[in-house]
């Protein structure tokens, strides 16, 4: 075959593979679409993070950011930490941990530093929203459930909310303490009939600390209507 | 297809006896094994990290393994002279080529292999378990080493040296951006450069295709489904470099 | 096609383009024929295009234009290559391997079965001199054992056709007439022969027919006591040199 024939050919073969493989690259993309694997577009703050990111690998850009974080958190430098916890989570929205903490680290331990009742109530909300926030990008996990139920419960004491996030959470698989702490909300939320129901269903389950717990605290909703009698006396 | 195994089980161990092979392979193996050194972080942090560190050293290390390896071994071809003895022989240039392939993906076989015995290792001392996920990602980085292989194949068959190394790497972190160029040019709403954009991502190769790690280390799960479509990408790829490394050899002066 | 020619070659050039004006014309118009079963000289001073035109025969370069024939095929089949021994000039093969692995590597790229490739590894190690080398890794050789190991490369497929680039550089005086005599036989035993040399003396004593190279061009061809007649050589070294001196003007 002469030079021109083969060069030829070749070229019409690489032109008819690369034919093959749009449409198998499109379906890749709907693929990773559906699965969640976003690409996500930002500039990022940190020469290192950045170029990292420009190498594709987002997940160490975020675990390097993650090491900032902890180092900051031990040197008491709370509000350096929030861009930080941004950052990670537009990096990789499915690592939980940052959602967990950022949402708890701006709900207790910068409201609490706040200078007075507005800046507090800010914090708080902006804590609940950044977790409400992880939910939308990790809807198939507990966890962020259970912390956002948990900021309801014991730090905006939004019992009724309270109950919604912990049953969300109680919908998947989960740890024993989540159906323990769902049901001390339907009691706060005055669903003694459903707060029973739970511990009952804590006590028909699995051999944990969870079932002594829950037998006493039934008893003590049967006698008394409510679980704390003995806590203030 | 036989003559073609010839030349690459002796290109594989040709590579095996190259230093640079050695020394990258050693230090990926030692970074691989240092990612235990997160010790301040919680179990789960640690975990994630190592998970990170590790399927990133991989692809990483593998790649520039992939790129020295196919490089050098056809350049040494050529620098040596056996490349004359050898297509004095009943030998197609084809089957040559494709023998240098088989070699390099040995070689970088032996090296993911390697690398992710270590990095299992790691897990199973802190997790007690393997999940399929992560075989899934070492898999899905060997697919991407075929890529760059045949690329570097392709380059070398016609770049000196220097370029050959600058122009792969070049495309290596190309192929992981032209996703971002896409929604760039989306942004910009100009169709000439949404056009050009979308024919970029479609020749470029995309191997961000092939990176599900960042998923794989929080735990989210991957199709096989997509894991079949990724290596079918990849081998389609591979092939359409090795057309273009035939392009360029077939009557490259020896 | 002519099978008692081994080698045809008709109207070969070969031009090397540098840059948009300049051009090297490396061969010029080659023609020549080599018999089946004779010993071929191919003689010129360095740069008279030797090298281009073994490397045209043995399609590792392409003409610019013209025609090769050996044994009767197109010198581009790939069967063809089946019947050909090629030595390099300072052949140089796979640092790691020993003699018998080069062997053997080759020998299974011919596709050799394995019996007939050990019996061809022994005979061929033993009529080269090396039998006793077989553990040493080829990077621990010599020039006149790389030689001697080429020699037994191009030997391995008992070929019709051998291509001899410079085959006693790095030989002893010994070695060369070992290589000479080896050369005699192989002709003998029907084989053809080309070999391009710039030791005089040497394709002198084993050649039947030469054909002397200068500047890409063919100056002159035929059987050397007739060339030697007509140029009124008194040896190749005179006709050589008489040859190269008419072409300068």
């Amino acid at each position: 075959m002469s030079k021109t024939a083969f060069r030829s050919r070749s070229i019409a073969a690489i032109i008819l593979l690369f034919l093959i493989l749009s449409p198998l690259q499109d379906s890749i993309d709907l693929q990773r679409r559906r699965m969640g694997f976003e690409r996500r577009l930002m500039l990022m703050p940190g020469q290192v993070a950045g170029n990292l990111i420009l190498g594709g690998f987002k997940g160490l850009a975020a675990d390097l950011l993650w090491l900032q974080v902890e180092s900051l958190f031990h040197s008491g430098q709370h509000y350096k930490m929030l861009p930080l916890f941004q950052s990670i989570t537009f990096l990789q929205p499915k690592f939980i941990t940052p959602w967990a903490v950022g949402g708890w680290h701006m709900a207790y331990n910068i409201s609490v530093k706040a200078k007075n009742e507005e800046e507090k109530q800010f914090w708080i909300k902006h804590g609940v929203d950044f977790l409400a926030e992880g939910i939308k990008n990790n809807p198939e996990r507990y966890d962020l459930y259970f912390e956002l139920g948990w900021t309801y419960f014991n730090k905006v004491k939004d019992y009724a909310n309270a109950v919604k996030y912990f049953e969300l959470a109680a919908k998947f698989p989960r740890p024993e303490y989540v159906d323990d702490v769902l049901a001390h909300a339907y009691e706060e939320n005055g669903q003694i009939k459903e707060a029973i129901a739970t511990w009952e269903r804590i006590l028909a389950g699995p051999d944990t600390p969870f079932r002594q717990i829950a037998a006493r605290m039934l008893s003590r909703l049967k006698k008394y209507g409510t679980t704390k009698v003995e806590t203030y006396q | 297809m036989v003559k073609a195994l010839i030349i690459g089980l002796n290109t594989f161990r040709e590579t095996l006896r190259l230093k640079s092979y050695q020394i990258i392979l050693i230090f990926a193996l030692l970074l691989l094994g240092s990612s235990q050194l997160f010790s301040f972080l919680t179990p789960e942090e640690q975990l994630k990290m190592i998970k990170d560190v590790s399927l990133s050293g991989i692809e990483i290390f593998a790649a520039l393994l992939a790129i020295f390896t196919a490089m050098t071994s056809l350049r040494n071809e050529f620098e040596t002279n056996t490349i004359s003895t050898l297509l004095s022989k009943p030998l197609r240039r084809s089957e040559f080529i494709l023998g240098k392939f088989i070699g390099s993906v040995l070689a970088i076989t032996l090296s993911v292999i390697l690398m992710a015995a270590v990095f299992s290792t790691l897990i199973l001392i802190k997790q007690h378990s393997l999940e399929a996920g992560l075989f899934s990602a070492t898999f899905l980085i060997w697919a991407e080493m075929l890529v760059i292989v045949a690329l570097t194949l392709a380059v070398a068959a016609f770049a000196s040296t220097a370029f050959t190394l600058i122009f792969v790497l070049f495309l290596f972190l190309t192929g992981h951006l032209t996703g971002y160029g896409l929604e760039l040019a989306q942004q910009a709403k100009n169709p000439l450069l949404q056009a050009l954009t979308k024919i970029f991502y479609k020749v470029i190769p995309n191997f961000e295709n092939f990176a599900i790690r960042d998923e794989i280390a929080v735990g989210v799960s991957v199709s096989l489904s997509y894991l079949l479509k990724t290596f079918g990408y990849g081998l389609i790829y591979t092939f359409i470099a090795l057309l273009l490394c035939l392009y360029f050899f077939q009557f490259r002066e020896v | 096609m002519d099978e008692k020619i081994a080698l045809k070659i008709e109207g070969l050039s070969k031009v090397y383009q540098l840059g948009r004006r300049k051009e090297v014309v490396a061969l010029d118009n080659l023609a020549l024929e080599v018999k089946q079963g004779e010993i071929f000289g191919l003689l010129g001073p360095n740069g008279s295009g030797k090298t281009t035109a073994i490397k045209l025969i043995l399609g590792l370069i392409f003409p610019s234009s013209g025609t090769i024939e050996i044994l009767g095929q197109k010198h581009t089949e790939v069967s063809v290559k089946e019947k050909i021994g090629y030595l390099p000039e300072n052949p140089y093969y796979y640092r790691y391997l020993t003699g018998p692995e080069i062997l053997n590597f080759f020998g299974r790229i011919f596709s050799l079965p394995e019996e007939t490739l050990k019996e061809r590894r022994e005979n061929l190690l033993q009529l080269v001199g090396l039998e006793n080398s077989g553990h040493l890794a080829l990077k621990h050789y010599s020039k006149g054992m790389l030689e001697r190991i080429g020699l037994a490369v191009a030997l391995l497929n008992d070929p019709e056709f051998l291509i001899l680039d410079e085959p006693t550089t790095g030989l002893d005086p010994i070695g060369s007439r070992e290589t000479r005599n080896l050369l005699g036989r192989l002709q003998s035993e029907g084989k053809t022969i080309m070999l391009s040399s710039h030791y005089l003396s040497e394709v002198e004593k084993i050649s039947n027919r030469v054909g002397i190279l200068h500047q890409g061009k063919l100056l002159a061809l035929g059987a050397l006591r007739d060339l030697m007649t007509e140029w009124k050589a008194s040896d190749i070294e005179d006709l050589f040199v008489k040859v190269i001196e008419w072409s300068k003007h």
